[in-house]
């Protein structure tokens, strides 16, 4: 089979203008401007097949944005080839081309001409549109009055209806509400049973994972995993606590050698199912005698929203002396919602309260917690559902 | 109609210019869809509408006719009979197509910058730009066009077959602009200062093409290189429309098709070798 999309050997250079530095007008006349270069794809391969879904994650500055433009032959590749079969659509924030000014048809009928449909297309499809959309009393309205939502499912249901052969998402669909999210997946996974090749870049792993079965992950330009996107996910976050583990946070008296999150089996794991129960394991090397150490741990959304912190300075730990290696555990049943998380863990010293004195802290730790795709919101309350009454 | 080829493969920035032209082609419709979007977005919230289209160039040409027969009789009588309403025929004949160039030649120039949000998210053929940005100008050119021939029926020299003369004239400022903005469009993306270049070049072009006077009250000196001037081919096509043209005027007609040949072949080149990497650096 002829593959959709094919990556062989793709640099993308680009240029980067610095300010001339000539003074006068013939000091900047004659100043060539300097460029600095920028790499942001380095040597990429890639083959997708039509009708597969290929997710696309990375850190900011990964090349996720470039990889995007070069599919739908917006730039060219430095060196290498770049060859798409078919038509490309982009659903890159969505409703590009649209104007303020015209109403939801008159943008319809300029996305779908911009998208590649003919004029007949485009009139036999606006029905279906405007449906998928809902906005049947709003059609004629100028698009200035629309709220956000209502601008992405405009822009998602022309995207989706121009019935690309390779179909780019990029970070759209956090947009609209969660309801009218499944409907973009549900319509999505429609058309590419019907062929179309999707290629979605999202930092929303839930997203990624309930959609790709297969996922690149970039970095600093290269491809350092392509394969199933539960793996992806974990070489990400794997990347992404490596770059977080920063020089730590200087303490004094112990020296952290390792923290990691450990499953029921023993194994390390950055990739946690719901339900699991996992311990925080933190190693230490005591410089000198500690007589009261005790632990902190404290775990984050990926966000940086805080969702546990916990200093039990109530249950001190056995004392340390000089020299000793201990390994400190908290153990815990996840129940977090589908997402991804950072851990950090801190030994402190509890000289006499309220005084304690930071003896170490532990470079954060990344950890993506799977298995309630249900659940949203900052705590999984574990409800239980059921009938209660029923009046016949 | 046929589909263009789906799907593309790049090793590079370049395009064949065969094959540019003909994405262009297939992207006919697309330049008809932006230049009535764009044409209709002008005008939607102004209350007179296309009407301003035309107000504008006349409330200039009347100034001009005005201001310079009172202050510079000397120059402006010589112009058919002398009188005041045939000199403002004459303006007004002049100033159809400038208007339609020093209106249409600055935001073709700078489609491409201007059209960053698009154009660095979707594919077409950059060139598409400048050309929806003629089409969209050729509305208002319309609409002094269907101003100026009863003005010119009343004031001027009456009903004659010399009238058509507007429509060569027309075409010629239709493909001037499209011509010069093929290279301006793509060269404004690296070199940002055009964009005043051409703003400037247009103040002074506009006293040195004879728009409001005839080329024979300029200093005979001149008269050559005021001729070679790449707008003074329209302008003299439609003065000779009101039959007070230069008699050398397939000179200057001459030397438009020159800029346009030469601009149009530059841009083409240009945006054969850049088109698909023209939106790095917008």
């Amino acid at each position: 089979m002829t593959a959709a999309i094919e990556l062989r050997g793709v640099t993308k250079v680009y240029r980067k203008y610095s300010d001339t530095t000539g003074s006068g007008i013939l000091g900047r006349l004659r100043t060539r401007t300097r460029t600095s270069e920028l790499v942001a794809l380095d040597a990429v391969d890639l083959r997708v097949e039509p009708g597969e879904s290929l997710g696309v994650i990375g850190r900011n500055g990964a090349g996720k944005s470039t990889l995007l433009q070069l599919l739908g032959g917006v730039t060219a590749p430095t060196s290498g080839s770049v060859e798409v079969r078919g038509r490309v659509a982009p659903l890159i924030s969505v409703g590009v081309g649209f104007h303020p000014e015209m109403t939801g048809r008159e943008n319809v009928h300029v996305n779908g001409t911009i998208l590649g449909m003919t004029k007949a297309e485009v009139d036999g499809k606006l029905d279906r549109i405007v449906a998928f959309a809902e906005l049947e009393q709003f059609i004629d309205t100028p698009v200035k009055f629309y709220s956000s939502g209502m601008f992405v499912r405009l822009g998602f249901a022309v995207a989706v209806e121009a019935r690309p052969d390779v179909l780019l998402v990029d970070e759209v669909l956090a947009v609209g509400d969660f309801s009218f999210a499944l409907r973009c997946f549900e319509r999505m996974n429609e058309i590419r049973r019907a062929g179309t090749t999707i290629v979605v870049v999202s930092h929303n792993m839930g997203a990624i994972r309930g959609f790709c079965d297969r996922s690149l992950v970039l970095d600093h330009g290269r491809v350092v995993h392509d394969g199933s996107t539960f793996d992806a996910i974990a070489a990400y976050v794997d990347l992404a606590s490596r770059d977080a583990a920063d020089p730590a946070e200087k303490g004094d008296g112990v020296v952290v050698e390792s923290f990691d999150i450990h499953d029921e089996h023993g194994r390390h794991a950055s990739h946690v199912r719901y339900g699991d129960e996992v311990s925080f394991r933190l190693r230490v090397r005591a410089l000198r005698d500690v007589a009261t150490p005790f632990q902190w741990l404290g775990i984050e959304t990926g966000a940086g929203a805080v969702v546990y912190s916990d200093a039990r300075f109530d249950i001190p730990q056995p004392a340390l002396q000089a020299g000793q290696r201990v390994t400190f555990e908290a153990r815990l049943v996840v129940r977090l919602p589908t997402g991804d998380y950072s851990a950090a863990a801190a030994l402190h010293d509890l000289l006499d309260m309220p005084r304690s004195r930071l003896l170490a802290t532990a470079p954060r730790l990344s950890f993506y917690v799977t298995g309630r795709d249900t659940v949203h919101g900052a705590a999984d309350l574990d409800a239980s559902f059921g009938v209660r009454d029923r009046v016949v | 109609m046929t589909a263009p080829a789906p799907g593309f493969c790049l090793t590079g920035p370049s395009t064949p210019v065969a094959g540019l032209l003909r994405e262009v082609w297939a992207s006919r419709r697309l330049v008809g869809v932006l230049a009535r979007k764009d044409f209709l977005v002008r005008y939607r919230r102004t209350r007179l509408g296309l009407i301003w289209a035309v107000a504008v160039p006349l409330v200039q040409a009347a100034v001009l006719a005005v201001v310079f027969s009172s202050v510079l009789p000397q120059v402006t009588t010589s112009s058919g009979s002398g009188r005041l309403g045939s000199y403002a025929v004459f303006v007004l004949s002049g100033m159809v197509p400038w208007a339609f160039v020093s209106g249409a030649l600055p935001a073709a120039s700078t489609s491409i910058a201007d059209s960053a949000n698009l154009a660095q998210r979707i594919y077409f053929p950059r060139l598409v730009l400048p050309l929806v940005a003629v089409v969209t100008a050729c509305y208002p050119l319309l609409a002094t066009l269907a101003v100026f021939l009863p003005v010119a029926l009343v004031l001027g020299p009456g009903v004659q077959p010399e009238l058509l003369w507007v429509l060569p004239g027309s075409a010629l400022a239709v493909l001037l602009v499209l011509g010069l903005s093929l290279l301006l469009s793509a060269a404004q993306v690296y070199l940002r200062d055009l964009r005043f270049v051409v703003s400037a070049g247009l103040t002074v072009l506009f006293y040195l093409t004879p728009v409001i006077y005839p080329l024979q009250r300029a200093p005979q000196v001149v008269h050559d290189l005021i001729r070679v001037l790449p707008v003074s081919g329209p302008v003299e096509l439609f003065h000779r429309s009101v039959g007070a043209a230069d008699p050398l005027m397939w000179r200057s007609v001459l030397a438009s098709v020159v800029w346009i040949t030469v601009f149009g072949a530059a841009g083409l080149v240009l945006h054969s070798r850049r088109d698909r990497v023209l939106a790095d650096l917008l």
